[in-house]
């Protein structure tokens, strides 16, 4: 009953985010049944197992008040999941994890948008469900219409909006509710130069105020330049966890060693189909 | 001594923790308040934002709903088992039956593809499921609210024509109105929570819609099935084992029926006439049995609905 509010009990009074052994898994049933018709004639024929599929495996880390840290890796290695984990969206199967103090997920920006609302309906609700009061939003509104630079456009449905102007939104309401942790997921490519500096700007001073960073990213000049710490995720599994410049190396490396293997196995196979083609042209 | 100081930081301790137990569930709920209050009126906005004349369909959409079913079955309900009041009032019965079972309806169609229709906001932020199921059962009840000026309007020109008596009585709607909520609540937990395991439920719930619909004595009432032999009687009981029914004749008893019968009777004794047993009946306001019956149904409904609603919404992130 007292389970949900202890999570902010850390070990360490230092941390804002402990992540101890933490493991998921996915259940899914063997072939998409998502109807009941399906569900019953599989029920009948004895077809109905249950599937789980690991995506992550006892990932472990921590993170201090103003730290950092950088999540890197293939796609699909389970980075993305960390993150909603991390906001509590999944529950993990095995482990725990501990996170003090507001979290403002930015994954995906506009992703929870309403396209048939206004700009301005879209802030009082992406603001209450991150759980801030008409009044305070109504302060914080003209903020992030500045911060946007939507001006009039705040009154027109979203669904008339260019996907910069959704991903600029969506940065300002998630920047403006001065969270202690930032999820950010692979956003820092939106929107034209200008607004892009912008939201580095706007990283930096909250970055100097102490908030911390997760940040799941393919640029690792991005991840060097804003990160103590970077977490490698490979197959589900901790490749690397430590200094950011030391794990990016061995990324990189690791990196260079696949395209080298992949680039190989494909010369090989370009050699083997001419040679084939060649063979079948002699006949 | 030492285990006596024991005890007293443990209780210490523990009430430090119940404390911060309680601020957070009053944040959360603070925090679901707000949601649910903006989605509300996010449904209530989207529904009128691409009509030319907003709010008054919600008004006008019950009138002509009527206009229809007066012209087609007026003719029939003046058979047997009906009251010469019930006759004269019969547009105020077809208003007060659509719009009870509409709130109903408005509320599980909406519900029953919410929590999918809002994966976007679900897979990306942390917060409670059942903010969806509410809000559109709150959203019904709001239409039920503009649905109800369209009903004192007809009512006021049946007074006009002299055969509806506005009374205290219509207040009792608002006792009525809170079960009915928790009825369309229930269900529409049970209704999401199943659709996002099986998507085909829309289709069999659209079936079972119109059977329901028909199983309510919305264009008739359950008397004229009087003297019809035993599919008669038997139809009698298939009507009453349908909550809807309780909830369809609470809203016409307590709105005009009573009333309308009440004064007929009065003015019936006046002239010295027989008054009948069924118009006395149909003069009897609904009691506290009536009234336990609705909240029974609406509280058993809830109950099951929130039990599988919870049970599984464990799941519900790996289904949408």
């Amino acid at each position: 009953m007292f389970k949900s509010h202890k999570k902010h009990i850390m070990k360490n009074s230092e941390n804002v985010i402990e992540v101890e052994n933490v493991s998921m898994d996915f259940y899914r049933l063997n072939e998409k049944v998502d109807n009941l018709k399906e569900f019953f004639v599989r029920l009948v024929k004895g077809k109905l197992e249950r599937k789980t599929e690991r995506v992550l495996e006892n990932v472990s880390f921590e993170l201090k008040k103003g730290e950092s840290i950088g999540l890197i890796g293939h796609n699909g290695a389970g980075k993305s999941t960390l993150l909603k984990i991390i906001s509590n969206i999944y529950e993990p199967t095995e482990g725990s994890v501990r996170t003090r103090g507001v979290i403002a997920p930015l994954l995906n920006l506009g992703a929870g948008f309403d396209y048939e609302a206004t700009g301005k309906e879209n802030v009082y609700l992406n603001g209450a469900i991150l759980g801030y009061s008409k009044k305070e939003l109504h302060k914080k509104y003209q903020k992030i219409v500045d911060f946007s630079e939507l001006g009039d456009h705040m009154n027109t449905p979203l669904k008339n909006y260019s996907s910069g102007m959704v991903a600029r939104l969506g940065f300002a309401i998630a920047i403006d509710v001065e969270p202690s942790i930032l999820l950010v997921d692979e956003i820092l490519s939106v929107g034209d130069e200008n607004f892009r500096r912008k939201c580095s700007d706007k990283i930096n001073e909250l970055r100097a105020k102490g908030v911390s960073f997760v940040i799941v990213s393919h640029n690792m000049d991005q991840i060097r330049k804003l990160c103590q710490k970077a977490l490698w995720i490979e197959n589900s599994q901790v490749k690397g966890y430590g200094e950011v410049n030391q794990i990016c190396d061995e990324y990189a490396a690791y990196c260079k060693e696949i395209k080298k293997q992949s680039d190989e196995a494909a010369r090989k196979k370009a050699l083997e189909e001419a040679a084939l083609k060649e063979k079948a042209e002699n006949k | 001594m030492n285990s006596n100081m024991d005890k007293a930081t443990l209780k210490a301790e523990r009430k430090a923790e119940f404390k911060e137990w309680l601020d957070f569930q009053k944040k959360e709920l603070v925090k679901n308040v707000n949601i649910v209050k903006q989605l509300v009126l996010r449904s209530i906005k989207v529904q009128y934002r691409n009509s030319v004349i907003g709010v008054f369909w919600t008004i006008l959409n019950p009138l002509l709903n009527m206009l229809v079913m007066y012209l087609v079955f007026s003719s029939m309900f003046a058979g047997r088992g009906t009251t010469p009041v019930e006759q004269a009032t019969y547009p105020l019965h077809l208003l007060c039956g659509n719009i009870v079972f509409g709130m109903m309806r408005n509320a599980t169609v909406q519900s029953l593809p919410s929590i999918v229709q809002n994966r976007g906001l679900l897979t990306k932020n942390k917060m409670s499921y059942n903010v969806f199921p509410l809000s559109y059962s709150l959203s019904a009840v709001v239409n039920f609210g503009f649905s109800f000026i369209a009903l004192l309007g007809v009512m006021l020109v049946v007074w006009i024509q002299g055969q509806a008596v506005f009374s205290l009585n219509i207040f009792l709607v608002f006792i009525g109105l809170p079960a009915l909520f928790l009825f369309c609540y229930g269900l529409s937990l049970l209704l999401s929570a199943m659709y996002t395991f099986f998507r085909d439920i829309n289709h069999f719930y659209n079936v079972f819609l119109t059977l329901w619909m028909y199983l309510t004595p919305i264009f008739y009432t359950i008397n004229m099935f009087d003297g019809g032999g035993a599919a008669g009687a038997m139809m009698k009981t298939v009507i009453r084992l349908n909550p809807m029914y309780y909830y369809v004749e609470y809203f016409r008893d307590v709105v005009y029926r009573c009333s309308a019968h009440a004064a007929a009777i009065e003015s019936m004794e006046a002239a010295n006439e027989v008054v009948s047993a069924s118009m006395i009946e149909a003069a009897s306001l609904p009691g506290f049995g009536e009234t336990a019956t609705l909240y029974l149904i609406g509280l058993a409904t809830l109950l099951i609905g929130a039990t599988i609603f919870m049970g599984t919404k464990r799941k519900f992130i790996y289904n949408i």
